[in-house]
This record gives structure tokens, C-alpha cells and sequence, in this order.
């Protein structure tokens, strides 16, 4: 990942001036440790904090067309760009960064390429003919980017909010799929898939087209000149992202440069379940396996850092981003710049153990309609923030365009939960990958559940976060949270701790509403809670809370006869809990 | 390198003081991107960020003795560690870093073993059974430490002043060579070389007794379990490094790692003398050789971050670090995250065009121990903090304590600039190294007189400093610069900015006395300047200035 930040148009052309472009842009200096650049022309200027992953040597950051007049940007990787290349044959390129097509693509095309463009971006452009600019964002908005207005005038555009909100008099998340232009200074949306009515789809499933899909997906991911490797937190989506990197490895040119074995990442306190998992996937695909482990005192200790660098005081984000903070720190440490990453899957085919309950298709269907519209708030923050701190870049292949595409045409009964056929959530994707003759992955990790991330890397985690906020937060700061936070009202202590860092760090009002909130149970949105009756009374944002839906559950209920959803909010886990499972709180 | 900070015998051990202390080691955390550390005991806090070279999987800090009564957090290279281990027989060792051997040493020998280290490192010990703590910065200065004291009786120890400046009522440079005991609440000198006293030598010079102590300091410093290279300006100094180290690299630990090419790297304006200069090094030694290039107006975006990061106002120390920070960004973004560097050279020597003027030997002589005894104010911190900035670790083998000891033995009449008889400065070093059979430079390149470093990487980079300094700072400001700074009275315009800058940062009092001052020419010290009756009229810290001396002068 890189760093954006751009002031437009602020009528302060002086050396302060200047000086105060290159501060705030420092700010983003841990996304791109590797170069900075600032262009300016006039009161108009652009900064880059550059990682620099394909062509280290020449792809230094703001790029140009031919003439210069067109200065652009960008943080992202451009997959296809070599395609887009030989379609600009008569443009002449300086440099091999895949994000100079942007500035000849605009020469050709005017505003109207960014569905061109197939990878994860955000950049911004300025056009020096007549002085405008255009801001787009990739289309689920892997990477992040901001938009704010000052009050001389200026607009700002800036890939973290820190390097935006003192400048800034208002400023929001720049939304995803969405194209800003100042000649009409408003934004217009590019990304307009068939999935985004949330019209419920027929098509049917075939296994084959589904698995080319990820297949190629993941490919194309491997365009890289650095070290690189794969999250594998032992889950089946990182698993799956691994087992078709390490197949398809060998062709690659990154295998040229840095070998032929895969090296794979994992976190946890010691013993977690997810450094277990992701030992024993690591093991059957032989790749060159990283356990690294982390004590609570470790992650309390971060917790500052982590929210200064995510942006967010949402409960489930903090808690999963902390661990991964922490991993990307130490893949860096490696060497290793560049990560691909499982986020995505779960709201794709429904993943989240809450979609059990899902009352019928359509209701499912756009559940995962609002869950992946919402990704660019949740997971995909989270996973850009959380490596980008260290300089690490985390690619997402079950967000590439084409495999939504793909994935949001079936018809959403094939992905229904369904004990009785023995379908279990994501069954689509595990049948897709079961392959007899040459098995991606053993059945038995095929077709396993998983913890949810933050229980994953180990059972003491959560429960240390909550001791530590309650040694910060007392009885009667709860009492007044919703007149100090009448939005978004902080309901446990936990929440309550995470937005006081939040709110010190970030103190205008605009940096509180560009954090979603409303209600949630295990990970639902707000709309999924009418799912089922006894939720709107449990609600708890992490996954532990929906049991009764992970399978030793089901087997639970059997023997006890009981068919309610069982929600336990202090209770020991789902995989090992005998006893206090059936205490059933109301 | 790596960052460290300690805090000793605070009132407040709340949860909120544990914050603010990682908050605090959070701004040392360039200097230690790897990983970080904090042990906690009562109001004792040693906190470590880590930039791991030796035993990247196990070694993270703070470091313990077998039963963790001791805890030590270092910041350095201990280059003798697996001898002291051997000496350690009875101890057994938790991990692989250099630096373990601390903790076991303070067990075996009390506060009394500073001086068995070799190498480079600054660190802070707590001994847990008695609650006392030592702390210890090595001999010249090359890793930087500084030292506070708190209103509520706290003592502070931190690797870089931006760690402490807030939170201390008053704070000062930690004295290189040093130990700080808290028995006796005070600083006592651990290093007591023969030099020191600045008594005149007289061993006769052996020109092979030198090149091998410096060829022992290079070998020694290729330890290392990660990517590393050599900064090679062209000049004497570097190229003599490089040289030395593409040699012995086929017999070292890391060859075997990182294969036996080594990388070199240099940065200028284009086309700037140094950039041609280290090519022809890079082409005679067949290094992998990496230019890099930057312009005026980088480098002068670069000058707020480059004083945030080294802590001086000093004009030269500025200009000289801002290439060597840029370069170590380009360095550190290849994944190289060690390199060897050829500061030192020019004290030991006499090495400035200023030591053209040296009256006599015994003047030439006490400027060389002056000047080494002030380079952690000036190259060692520049080297350091330039490099560390990214990350990014300095080595370097001119300032190894052996070495010194030989070349401040030799007897000064020998480090004389004589050029009747050919002896150009730092001729006894050119001269070591001069050997026709398996020749170690070209001669024209052992005998050549460089740049010093800011003219080298491009002349138009200080005159584009100041030239940016002119706009910045009017006639006015400059005119009662006395008032606003009555103690190192920037004389310049530039200096007026550079002030500004670090007070903008470092707003204390005490920050501002950290940094030297005093009249000097082409980096002389103050002293010196009495060689020549014209120069105290004609104060330039750079370079250029010294003009009369170089050979294109003569």
C-alpha cells in the first residue's frame, strides 16, 4: 500500500504552506515507508508515501502522462495493466508502475475508465489543462480514502483520516465504487454491478466456474517484485487462498525472484486454536509456515496504536485488528512486504454462523448484499489498516470484481444453511474445491468450521480486553455514556474504553460519524436482528454470542431437546463447552 | 540499532503511566520497527524497540538473567559476544542476541564490566534484588543516549531525546564512555584509554600493525543474520571499508546467507562528484553498486523530519545528514537493514583540509583527541540518527576501540601533512593500505583528496540551502538573533532557520544545550581556529571554506 494524500485548490501557494502538505503527509508515512513524493502547482498539491512492491527502482510516486500536465497519485495495485498497456499503444510510459495507466487512461478516456481498471485503488488526478481533478475508489473500497472540505475552500483527499481531520471543517469516508469530479463537485458512482440492486439472482451453481473464478483471482494476485506470503489463520478461506497460491506458484514470476515456496503467517496467544489450524494446513501444503504468538499484556499494550491506526472504535474491528497489527509487524520484520488475505468470503456466500437463522433466500440474498456494501466499514478496513501500519500490503482475492460477479449471481438457495443435507455455511465454496483427484485441501479441513476471528486466536483474549477496559472504565461513566456519546452510545465498558482513545485521538465530530454503529449480533447488520426474536435482547457484537448454530451445538441440542438459539454472553467457547453452554440467560 | 527507554522511581505506576511510557517508546520506534518490548516492575519501566539484526526470531528485548532477577534492554552490537559467552560457562543463555551476554556479565562481575564489551551500545540494567540500575553508553559515543530527571524524582534514560524532552524537568547527553550507577546517584568514566590523557605518543608507525586492526574492525562487524552493504561516498574512508569488506566477506557468516556479492550504495544531486567517485570504487571492487539520486528541493522537504530525527541545530550536522537520510530510506526500502559507514577516520587522522595548519605535532595531536572525544556530538550522531531514522543500523569499523588504540599510539609526526614529501592527510592510512601485490584501491583513488561530504554530494545542495534559508528568514530576525537566542547565536541566516526548526520541536532549554557550539572553520573546533590568524574573521562550519588547502589549491 501506498499514501495519498491531496490539498486542491486551498489559495495558499507559500513555503508554510508547503510545509504543512509534507507534515500532514508524513502522517501516512507508515503506508508508504519506502519514498515520498509531493508535487505541487500552485495551491494545488499531491503527496505519495510510496511502498513499492512492482518496479522498485523507477515507480516513484506523483506519475505523469507524456507532457506532464496530468499529475496523478495513486495507493493501490492496478492488476490488469499490462492489458491496458497494449490497449494505450500509442501512449508512451516512463516508468513500469502499474498505476501510470491511470494518467494515460484519462488522456484517452475522460472520467470514464475506472471500471477499466480491475485491482484495489485509490487515487487522485489533477489535470493541469484546466485545473480540475478527479478522486475515485476501488470498488469495495479495499483501500481506504477520505474526502474533507476546509473552510478556505480547498478539498482534501487523504488515504487515512489522520491526514485530513485537522484540516479539515468537514469530512467523510470517500464512499466505495464511487468517482468524485470538481467540475461537478459531487460524486457519481462507476461501480454498477447486477448485484447491487440486491435483485435476487437465479443462476445456477457450478463448482467448476466458481473455483476458476478464485483460481484466477488469486493468479493475478501474485503480480509482485517483493517477498510476499499468505495469511493463514487455519479457517477455510485462508486456507483456500493458500492451497491455490502454492499450486499455482511455480509459474509466477514472483517464484522466479523469491522462490517457489509459499511462506504462510499465523497469530495467536500460545496454543490458540487458529495457530493449531493453520500449523496443520501450513503442514499438508508444505509451505514455509510463521507461527508467531502474542501474550494479552502484549495486545492491551497496542491497543492505542492499533485505534490510532484503524480509524474506528467498533468493538469486533479493535479486537481482530489487534492481532493482526501486531502479526503484520513481525512479517514485515521478515522482509516480507506484501500479504494475501482470506476477508471477504464470509459476506460473499454468508458466512457468519448468524446466517443459520436466515428466515428464506431473499433475505439471505441481501443480507450479504448490505454485508459486502458494508465490507469497506469492517473487514476490509481492518485488513488494509491493520498491515498498512507496518508497511505490509494485504491482497484480498475473494473481493476481485469478477469473482463477486460470479459468486453474487447464484441463487442465494444454493447457499442456504441447510444441517439436514448436511450444507454448512460456505458449502458452495467447500464443494467447489473438493477435488478427489488432486484435493486442495483434506475433507476434514474442507468442511470444518472455524472460530470467528478475534475467538481464533485464542479464548483468552476478549475476556482480557473486557478485564482491562473495566479497569478503566467505571459504573458510573456507564451511566453517563449516552450524554457524552449521544451517537453511537458505547453500551459495555469495553466499548466505552476504545472510544475515549477513539475520541482523544480523533476529537472532531465528523471523525465519530465515519464509524458505523447501530445494532449487531456476531457481526449481522442491524436489518439481520429481526432474524431471530431472542437477539434484539443479546446483543453482542463479537461471535461468540450466536451459538446453538456451530455444530457441537447442534449435536448439544439434540441430546437436550432444546431448538432456541442459545446466546451466552460471558460463557465459555462454542468448540469445547459441555456444561455452562445450556445455561440459556434471558 | 534499536531504541531504548527506561524510567526509574516514578511516583504514579497507574495503568495510565504504563500508556504514556509506550506512547513515549512509540516515538523511538524508527529506530526499532521490528518489535517492540516493555518490562514493568513497580515504578520501574525499561522499554525496547527492537531492529532485529543477531538472532531475529528469539532475541526480542528486554533481555533477563536465568531467573529474571536482572532485566536489561540494549540498544547496540556487542561484536565479542560469543567469546563472553565462552567466558560464561556457568550461565545459560534464554536466546541468540549479542546482547543476553549483559545481564549475565553485571551477575558475574557487578557494575565492573562495561569495558569487557566490544562494540557499540548503550543500555539500561535493573537489578530487581536490591532495586538498584546501572546504565552505560560505549566509549565514543557511536550509539546515542540521554539521560533526565523527573519532578516527582524520577530518572529517565532514553536512546533519543524526543523520548524524554517532554516529560523531564531537565535532561542532558549522556556522556559516551560512562556508567551511571544509581548506588552512587552519579556518572564515573569506564573508558580510560592511554589517548584519553592527550599526552603525546610516540610508538613508531608500522603501516601493516594498522591495516590489520583495521581489517580485525571490518571482519568483526560483518556479524549479522540479515542483508547488509557498505556506504561508499568515493572517498578514502569508505572506499577503504568497502575494499576491506568485499575481501573478507567469502569468510564470514553472512556470506553464506547473503551471498558474496556486497552492496554498495551512494546518493548525490546528478552528476555530483561523489556519485562519479564511488562508481570507480564500485567498478575496481565489482560491488553490486546502488546510485541514488535526489534534488535540491527533496532534500529541503526532508529538513524538518531530517532535525526531528537527529536533535541538532548544528549547520553542518544538517547538511551532511539530509543526503545520508534519504539515502537510508532508498537502503532500508531493498530490505538492507545494515550497513558500514567510514565516519571516524577524519578525527583519528586529522583527516580535514583545516589540519593543513597544524603548527606542530603535539597540536595536531590534541585536536585529533578533541575531536574524537566530541564526535558523538557531530558524525557519530549523524551517522546514527540519519540512518536510524528508517531503521536502518550504522557500523563503523574506524571507531573500534582496538583500532583507536593503534592508531593514537602512532606517534602525531607521522599524521603531519608534509606535501613536500608527498604526505597528504591521512597519509599514514593511505599508506597501509598500499600494497602492490594484491592492490586493495587503485593508487590514484588511495591518494586522492575528496570532498568533504555535503560539498560531495552535489555543490548545489548548500547553495540551495541557503538560499531557501534566505527566503525563510529576514534581516531583521537575523539582527536580533542575539536576543532570541542568546546562547549559540545562529551567525547565519541558515543557522537562524535550522534554530527555529529544532525549537519548534525541542522547546526546552535543555534540548538547546545538548547541541555544540562555538566558532569553528571546516568542522575544526574551537581551539583550532587560533591556527590561523585569518580564519577567526572568516567563520564558515563547512567545508569549502577552508580553501588553500586542497590540492587544486596549491
Amino acid at each position: 500500500m501506498c499514501g495519498i494524500l491531496a490539498v486542491l485548490g486551498c489559495s495558499d501557494d507559500s513555503q508554510a504552506k508547503r510545509g504543512r502538505v509534507l507534515e500532514l503527509s508524513r502522517r501516512l508515512k507508515h503506508r508508504g515507508p519506502d519514498w515520498s513524493g509531493l508535487y505541487q502547482r500552485h495551491d494545488y498539491y499531491i503527496a505519495h508515501q510510496r511502498l513499492a512492491i512492482v518496479d522498485p527502482a523507477s515507480g516513484d510516486q506523483p506519475l505523469y502522462n507524456e507532457d506532464k500536465t496530468i499529475v496523478v497519485a495513486v495507493n493501490g495495485e492496478i492488476y490488469n495493466h499490462e492489458d491496458l498497456r497494449r490497449r494505450l499503444a500509442r501512449h508512451k510510459f516512463k516508468t513500469g508502475s502499474d498505476c501510470e495507466v491511470i494518467a494515460h487512461l484519462y488522456e484517452e478516456y475522460g472520467e470514464d475508465f475506472i471500471d477499466m481498471l480491475d485491482g484495489m485503488f485509490s487515487f487522485v488526478l489533477l489535470d493541469t489543462h484546466d485545473n480540475t481533478f478527479i478522486s475515485a475508489r476501488d470498488a469495495i473500497g479495499i483501500t481506504p480514502l477520505y474526502i474533507g472540505w476546509a473552510l478556505d475552500g480547498s478539498v482534501l483527499i487523504s488515504s487515512e483520516l489522520k491526514g485530513l481531520n485537522d484540516e479539515c471543517e468537514h469530512f467523510e469516508v470517500f464512499p466505495p465504487g464511487y468517482l468524485y469530479s470538481s467540475k461537478t463537485g459531487g460524486f457519481k458512482r462507476w461501480y454498477n454491478p447486477p448485484w447491487f440492486t440486491e435483485v435476487v439472482p437465479s443462476g445456477s451453481y457450478d463448482p467448476i466456474v466458481l473455483r476458476r473464478a478464485l483460481e484466477k483471482a488469486v493468479i493475478k494476485r501474485l503480480m509482485t517484485d517483493v517477498p510476499y506470503g499468505v495469511l493463514l489463520s487455519g479457517g477455510l478461506d485462508s486456507s483456500l487462498v493458500a492451497s491455490i497460491a502454492a499450486r499455482h506458484l511455480s509459474g509466477t514470476k514472483a517464484s522466479r525472484l523469491w522462490g517457489t515456496q509459499l511462506h504462510s503467517f499465523s497469530v495467536g496467544l500460545e496454543g490458540s486454536p487458529d495457530v493449531k489450524a493453520a500449523a496443520e494446513v501450513a503442514g499438508c501444503l508444505g509451505t514455509i509456515h510463521h507461527e508467531f504468538h502474542f501474550t494479552v499484556q502484549d495486545g492491551i499494550d497496542a491497543i492505542e496504536d492499533v485505534i490510532y491506526h484503524i480509524e474506528t472504535y467498533d468493538v469486533t474491528t479493535v479486537r481482530a485488528s489487534t492481532p493482526m497489527f501486531l502479526m503484520a509487524r513481525k512479517i514485515k520484520s521478515l522482509g516480507v512486504k506484501m500479504v494475501i488475505s482470506g476477508e471477504g468470503a464470509d459476506e460473499i456466500f454468508g458466512g457468519y454462523l448468524y446466517f443459520h437463522k436466515a428466515p428464506n433466500k431473499e433475505e439471505f440474498h441481501r443480507e450479504t448484499c448490505r454485508k459486502v456494501k458494508a465490507l469497506h466499514l469492517y473487514d476490509c478496513l481492518r485488513a488494509n489498516k491493520s498491515t498498512s501500519a507496518w508497511g505490509v500490503e494485504a491482497r484480498v482475492p475473494f473481493l476481485d470484481k469478477e469473482f463477486i460477479n460470479v459468486v453474487m449471481s447464484i441463487d442465494p438457495k444454493l447457499k442456504m444453511i441447510d444441517m439436514g443435507k448436511n450444507r454448512i455455511e460456505k458449502w458452495i465454496l467447500r464443494k467447489a474445491f473438493d477435488d478427489e483427484d488432486h484435493p486442495y485441501l483434506p475433507k476434514h479441513i474442507l468442511y470444518r468450521q472455524k472460530e470467528q476471528f478475534s475467538d481464533g486466536v485464542g479464548y483468552s483474549w476478549i475476556d482480557g480486553l473486557k478485564d482491562h477496559a473495566k479497569l478503566h472504565v467505571t459504573d458510573k461513566m456507564m451511566l453517563n455514556a449516552s450524554h457524552i456519546f449521544p451517537h453511537n452510545t458505547p453500551l459495555t465498558k469495553e466499548a466505552y474504553y476504545y472510544r475515549m482513545i477513539f475520541e482523544r485521538l480523533f476529537p472532531q465530530n465528523a471523525a465519530i460519524l465515519t464509524v458505523p454503529g447501530g445494532a449487531s449480533v456476531a457481526c449481522s447488520t442491524a436489518k439481520a436482528i429481526e432474524w431471530d426474536a431472542a437477539w434484539s435482547n443479546h446483543l453482542d457484537p463479537s461471535g461468540r454470542a450466536a451459538l446453538g448454530v456451530h455444530d457441537s451445538a447442534y449435536e448439544l441440542d439434540a441430546g437436550s431437546n432444546s431448538s432456541t438459539i442459545k446466546i451466552v454472553e460471558d460463557g465459555p467457547m462454542m468448540m469445547d463447552t459441555t456444561v455452562r453452554e445450556l445455561a440459556i440467560r434471558s | 540499532m534499536c531504541g531504548i527507554l527506561a524510567v526509574f522511581g516514578c511516583v504514579d505506576c497507574s495503568q495510565a503511566k504504563r500508556a504514556r511510557i509506550i506512547e513515549l517508546s512509540r516515538r523511538l520506534r524508527h529506530r526499532g520497527p521490528d518489535w517492540s518490548g516493555l518490562h514493568s516492575e513497580q515504578d520501574c519501566y525499561l522499554a525496547h524497540q527492537r531492529l532485529a539484526i543477531v538472532d531475529p526470531a528469539s532475541g526480542d528485548q528486554p533481555l533477563y538473567n536465568e531467573d529474571k532477577t536482572i532485566i536489561v534492554t540494549v540498544n547496540g552490537e556487542i561484536y565479542n559476544h560469543k567469546a563472553l559467552r565462552e567466558q560464561l560457562k556457568s550461565h545459560s543463555f534464554n536466546t541468540g542476541s549479542d546482547c543476553e551476554v549483559i545481564a549475565h556479565l553485571y551477575e558475574e562481575y557487578g557494575e565492573d564490566f562495561v569495558h569487557m564489551l566490544d562494540g557499540m551500545f548503550s543500555f539500561v540494567l535493573l537489578d530487581t534484588r536490591d532495586k538498584s540500575y546501572i546504565a552505560a553508553r560505549d566509549a565514543i559515543g557511536i550509539t546515542p543516549l540521554y539521560i533526565g530527571w523527573g519532578l516527582d524524582g524520577s530518572v529517565w534514560f532514553a536512546s533519543e531525546m524526543k523520548a524524554l524532552s517532554d516529560d523531564c524537568e531537565q535532561f542532558m547527553t549522556f556522556l559516551p564512555g560512562h556508567i551511571y550507577s544509581s548506588k552512587t546517584g552519579g556518572l564515573r568514566r569506564w573508558y580510560n584509554p592511554t589517548w584519553y590523557s592527550e599526552r603525546i605518543p610516540s610508538t613508531p608507525y608500522d603501516p601493516l600493525v594498522l591495516r590489520h586492526a583495521f581489517e580485525k574492525a571490518v571482519i568483526k562487524r560483518l556479524m549479522t543474520d540479515v542483508p547488509f552493504g557498505v556506504l561508499l561516498s568515493g572517498g578514502l574512508d569508505s572506499s577503504l571499508v568497502a575494499a576491506v569488506a568485499s575481501r573478507h566477506l567469502i569468510d564470514s557468516e553472512a556470506y553464506c546467507q547473503w551471498g558474496s556479492q556486497l552492496h554498495t550504495f551512494c546518493i548525490g544531486l546528478k552528476g555530483s562528484p561523489d556519485l562519479v567517485a564511488a562508481r570507480e570504487v564500485a567498478d575496481y571492487l565489482g560491488t553490486r553498486h546502488h546510485e541514488f539520486y535526489f534534488t535540491v528541493q527533496e532534500g529541503i522537504d526532508a529538513l524538518e523530519e531530517v532535525i526531528y530525527h537527529i536533535e541538532t541545530y548544528d549547520v553542518t550536522t544538517i547538511r551532511a545528514s539530509t543526503p545520508m537520510f534519504l539515502m537510508s530510506r532508498k537502503i532500508k526500502s531493498l530490505g538492507v537493514k545494515m550497513v558500514l559507514s567510514g565516519e571516524g577516520s577524519d578525527e583519528i587522522f586529522g583527516g580535514y583540509l583545516y589540519f593543513h595548519k597544524a603548527p606542530n605535532k603535539e597540536e595536531l595531536h590534541e585536536e585529533t583527541c578533541r575531536k574524537i572525544k566530541a564526535l558523538h556530538l557531530y558524525d557519530c550522531l549523524r551517522a546514527n540518527k540519519s540512518t536510524s531514522a528508517w531503521g536502518l543500523e550504522a557500523r563503523v569499523p574506524f571507531l573500534d576501540k582496538e583500532f583507536i588504540n593503534v592508531a593514537m599510539s602512532i606517534d602525531p609526526k607521522w599524521k603531519m601533512i608534509k606535501r613536500d614529501i608527498g604526505r597528504i592527510e591521512k597519509w599514514v592510512l593511505r599508506n597501509a593500505f598500499d600494497d602492490d601485490e594484491k592492490p586493495y584501491l587503485p593508487k590514484h583513488i588511495l591518494y586522492r583528496q575528496k570532498e568533504q561530504f555535503s560539498d560531495g554530494v552535489g555543490y548545489s545542495w548548500i547553495d540551495g540551502l541557503k538560499d531557501h534559508a534566505n527566503k525563510e528568514v529576514t534581516d531583521s530576525m537575523l539582527t536580533n538573533a542575539n536576543f532570541v537566542y542568546p546562547e549559540n547565536t545562529p551567525a547565519t541566516k541558515e543557522a537562524y532557520y535550522y534554530r527555529k526548526i529544532f525549537e519548534k520541536f525541542f522547546p526546552k532549554n535543555a534540548a538547546r544545550l545538548t547541541v555544540p557550539g562555538g566558532p569553528s572553520v571546516a568542522c575544526s573546533t574551537a581551539k583550532a581556529v587560533e591556527w590561523d590568524a585569518s580564519w577567526s574573521k572568516n567563520l564558515d562550519p563547512s567545508g569549502r571554506a577552508a580553501l588553500g588547502v586542497h590540492t587544486a589549491a596549491y
